[in-house]
């Protein structure tokens, strides 16, 4: 890639993008002047450890998110918590298999394996995604409550890893995969669906298994992401992981990706992450109680999607549909 | 089986009644007592509260958005007015500020979301946020007060009105069915409520104002979830601020059930209430048979997959060209 092509789009992506990575730059140096011991170098795995799961939720959410009519993946969140309740409960509970090329492959083949049933709802039998990925959710949910009650179990030393020194290879194992996916012609094929699927399958893209694939992929990368949250709470519990749904989709709107479809990246899903997490953080250095906290967080995701709005309609009017 | 199937294409409506209706034979052979007077009215009430709340998630999906701020307006209004009633404010009052905030918080969302093309799933998730995060705080969590016993009386299940031998919450939600019924098919605001989900390109040549349909559509949607609000405050009979989270998803279970698509444009308010009726059939049902609530929760999502893929499914791509 010449620089020149590469300068062209960074500049696209500022454009775009522009004001997540604003909130981006201005919380991450209120964080650090706030708080400078957390954000020390030596702390940056317990930190990143403490973001992993939330920005591989928000990376997961967003393939079909990018292949637009109303694609999305609502069961992001109880599908990581149903994950982790498997592999730690059963898989390292019960039966002891704890050793990390059973527990890593077992819970990428679950991960697909969901993503795959939400991609046949969604794409084949064509149930508009959000009640398929709803319908999924509720399942999810209800199994993962069924198979642990109340959280328990331990995890292994090479999982608690992931939460210290090497937090930061589960999210960076999902850019990694994405990188490769961008080179192949199934990421052209996935943004052209979700620009304008009609021209698309009148061009002869067989758009229902290119929207399929991208549920693969967030089942996939929820599935590594399920890897994090294990490591973060450091054992199966059936509560956290629905909540992580709702949080997965505002970052990706919130970095910018637009839920019409075509538009958009998982780049810009960890930048809307990262500002989730970083102005909880700074909120919570605060003290202030969790639900200033709350009005906080919703006001900043409203303010922050018009503000990408309005930049948009005034900086690239002909970029508006 | 096919002229069937595409009979209930056409009319989805009588899936959803026909599955009520297969439904409650089942629980009445299954579960001793599931056709008795007290069960029948339960459920009626329980169908009922479900369908006020399903009211304004119909008519904004019709419009072609969504509003996830349902359940959040829904515990606005039954912390705000358990809250102010135990201050002593008379309850005419109490209702007229919870209406105009409910209908200033509805027009808020859709204005967003018209004016700057953004999600309103994004939109309705922030906003809802912060109100419930603004009801935390001036309640510091420990929302107090109750409501006035006619309320109670209005939506208690063993109540009856005159010879009826149902609370008068049944023959209100006919009347107002009624109603909604002539405003979509015999009022101007109706037909443009349908010309604008269906082709919000072709709308404003049709010198429809699509600002203004978004900003109504949504003012009403949180004016009917904030009635479902108070009339679950006399139910429940003290103030909860989490009492609207199930009808996140319910209300958009109800009406994709009822056989209105979330393309938009297509629907009707008689769905609505087939689907809130066939979701409580369901719930009842499952939870007669001695599921555990968590396992009630799996069958529910297969089963709203289920019903959906049986008369909800979307044309394919190839018939939209």
């Amino acid at each position: 890639m010449s620089p020149a092509s590469i300068a062209s789009r960074v500049q696209q992506m500022l454009s775009r993008a522009g004001f997540g990575l604003v909130l981006l730059v201005v919380l991450l140096a209120l964080n650090v002047w706030l708080n400078p011991a957390r954000f020390a170098p030596g702390a940056w795995g317990t930190l990143i450890g403490l973001a992993a799961p939330l920005l591989g939720a928000a990376l997961a959410s967003t393939p079909p998110i990018l292949g637009g009519r109303g694609g999305i993946d609502v069961s992001i969140g109880p599908l990581m918590g149903f994950i982790n309740a498997v592999v730690v409960a059963v898989l390292i509970g019960q039966f002891g298999l704890s050793e990390p090329w059973v527990v890593i492959p077992a819970a990428l083949v679950m991960g697909a394996g969901i993503g795959l049933c939400n991609g046949l709802l969604a794409a084949y039998v064509r149930i508009q995604p959000i009640v398929a990925t709803l319908g999924t959710y509720l399942v999810l949910t209800g199994l993962t409550i069924t198979i642990v009650p109340a959280p328990i179990g331990t995890i292994p030393e090479w999982l608690r890893a992931f939460n210290q020194g090497l937090s930061f290879l589960p999210p960076v194992a999902i850019l990694l995969i994405w990188w490769g996916v961008r080179r192949l012609p199934y990421y052209d094929q996935l943004m052209a669906t979700g620009s304008d699927d009609r021209a698309a399958y009148t061009a002869g893209l067989n758009v229902p298994f290119i929207r399929l694939l991208s549920y693969v992929l967030t089942g996939l990368f929820g599935g590594i992401a399920a890897l994090s949250l294990g490591a973060l709470i450091g054992s199966a519990d059936p509560n956290v992981g629905p909540s992580y749904t709702l949080l997965a989709i505002s970052a990706a709107a919130l970095g910018g990706v637009s839920l019409a479809g075509g538009r958009g990246g998982l780049v810009w899903a960890a930048i809307g992450a990262i500002d989730i997490f970083l102005l909880q953080s700074a909120l919570t250095f605060f003290n202030v109680s969790t639900f200033v906290l709350q009005v906080a967080y919703g006001a900043v995701l409203v303010l922050a999607v018009s503000s990408t709005a309005l930049q948009e309609r005034f900086l690239a009017p002909e970029a508006n549909r | 089986m096919s002229a069937a199937a595409a009979l209930l294409r056409r009319h989805p409506l009588l899936g959803a009644i026909f599955i009520t209706i297969l439904l409650h034979v089942c629980g009445t052979v299954l579960i001793e007592g599931y056709s008795s007077p007290f069960s029948i009215r339960a459920m009626l009430v329980l169908a009922a509260l479900l369908a006020i709340a399903s009211t304004g998630q119909t008519l904004v999906i019709i419009l072609g958005g969504i509003d996830l701020s349902i359940p959040f307006v829904i515990g606005f209004a039954n912390v705000v007015a358990a809250q102010l009633t135990g201050q002593g404010m008379p309850f005419w009052l109490v209702a007229g500020i919870v209406a105009v905030l409910a209908l200033a918080i509805g027009a808020i969302n859709g204005a967003l979301s018209a004016a700057l093309r953004i999600h309103p799933l994004i939109v309705t998730l922030g906003v809802g946020t912060v109100v419930q995060g603004l009801v935390l705080i001036w309640t510091k969590g420990f929302p107090s007060g109750s409501a006035p016993g006619f309320v109670s009386a209005f939506v208690s299940i063993g109540g009856s009105l005159g010879p009826l031998p149902v609370p008068g919450l049944i023959p209100a939600l006919i009347v107002m069915a009624v109603v909604l019924v002539v405003l979509l098919g015999r009022t101007s605001y109706g037909r443009k409520l349908y010309a604008q989900g269906g082709n919000p390109t072709a709308a404003p040549f049709a010198l429809i104002n699509p600002l203004a349909m978004w900003v109504i559509t949504f003012a009403l949607s949180a004016f009917f979830a904030a009635v479902a609000g108070v009339l679950l405050l006399g139910f429940t009979g003290s103030a909860y601020g989490d009492v609207g989270q199930p009808y996140l998803f319910q209300t958009i279970a109800a009406v994709v059930i009822g056989g209105t698509s979330l393309i938009g444009g297509r629907g009707s308010y008689p769905g609505t209430l087939a689907g809130a009726v066939a979701l409580t059939e369901i719930n009842t049902l499952l939870i007669g048979l001695g599921l555990q609530p968590s396992l009630v929760q799996a069958a529910l999502g297969a089963i709203i997959i289920l019903l959906v893929s049986l008369y909800g499914r979307e044309p394919h791509l190839r018939t939209t060209i």
